[in-house]
């Protein structure tokens, strides 16, 4: 049992991290026209994979983060939004969160299927 | 909580960049309306309108890069683009000289940028789709 309830909680961060993420995307698109405005991006797989590299569960606190990117070169207006590169983000973004709500429903699936089998 | 409700601010984030994109389309469609308009209330000819973007940002609640979207904050009148000036003696609002001011709109310009609005419009209006199936996946796990 307990198996299973720490990989939910691990895929529950995830979709948290993906939703956040999916409405960072959202107000950069928004905001595509907004001089002087700077694309805003979400850091958290990579903050996981540290956690999960150090062992010891701390990887249940990492929260995700959101983080401004200066990186990317701004046009004339200040604005650095590029709008292919946000739809990309936005569908690769859906794909990891189907992905973590089929796992995570394969997790109920297999918790109903024990439920019944032990009746 | 699997953070469903960012799905629900990041729909609103959408409608805020679909409203917002309406306006500037409806202003520049007053633009391109009064192109040749050269008597206003106020006097002079027409002024072409500008929409000021802004993002909405969350900074009160202690998250400073969270934007909940974008709004228009301002319509203003563009006092820099020089109106055009043509020598029409006939024209009931030409001055003694025989010179008419015409609005400074530039239509082509006007055009180029309804397109841009209306392509960023679409972009919100993809984007919330894909909210749409999100929050759909996150129903069929509760079937």
């Amino acid at each position: 049992m307990e198996a299973i309830g720490r990989e939910t909680e691990l895929l529950f961060q995830l979709l948290r991290a993906t939703s956040l993420r999916a409405q960072v995307i959202a107000g950069n698109v928004a905001n595509q026209n907004t001089p002087g405005y700077t694309r805003r991006t979400v850091h958290f797989e990579e903050k996981l994979r540290e956690a999960l590299l150090a062992g010891r569960g701390g990887e249940l606190g990492v929260e995700p983060e959101i983080a401004l990117d200066k990186a990317t070169p701004a046009r004339p207006d200040g604005n650095n939004v590029t709008l292919e590169v946000e739809l990309n983000a936005m569908r690769e973004n859906r794909l990891l969160y189907e992905a973590y709500t089929t796992i995570l429903g394969g997790h109920y699936e297999l918790l109903r299927s024990s439920i019944k089998d032990g009746n | 909580m699997s953070g469903i409700e960012k799905l629900f601010s990041g729909m609103r984030a959408s409608s805020t960049g679909l409203a917002a994109e309406r306006v500037r389309m409806d202003v520049i469609a007053e633009n391109i309306a009064n192109a040749q308009t050269t008597r206003t209330p106020e006097g002079g000819p027409y002024r072409r309108k500008i929409v000021r973007f802004e993002p909405l940002l969350l900074e009160a609640a202690g998250r400073p890069f969270e934007t909940l979207g974008v709004r228009p904050s301002a319509v203003e009148a563009d006092r820099l683009t020089p109106f055009g000036i043509l020598h029409e003696p006939g024209h009931p609002d030409a001055d003694a000289r025989g010179f008419v001011r015409y609005p400074n709109v530039n239509t082509v310009m006007e055009m180029t940028d309804l397109i841009t609005a209306m392509r960023a419009y679409e972009a919100n209006l993809a984007v919330q789709q894909g909210f749409f199936q999100m929050a759909e996946r996150a129903l069929q796990l509760a079937r």
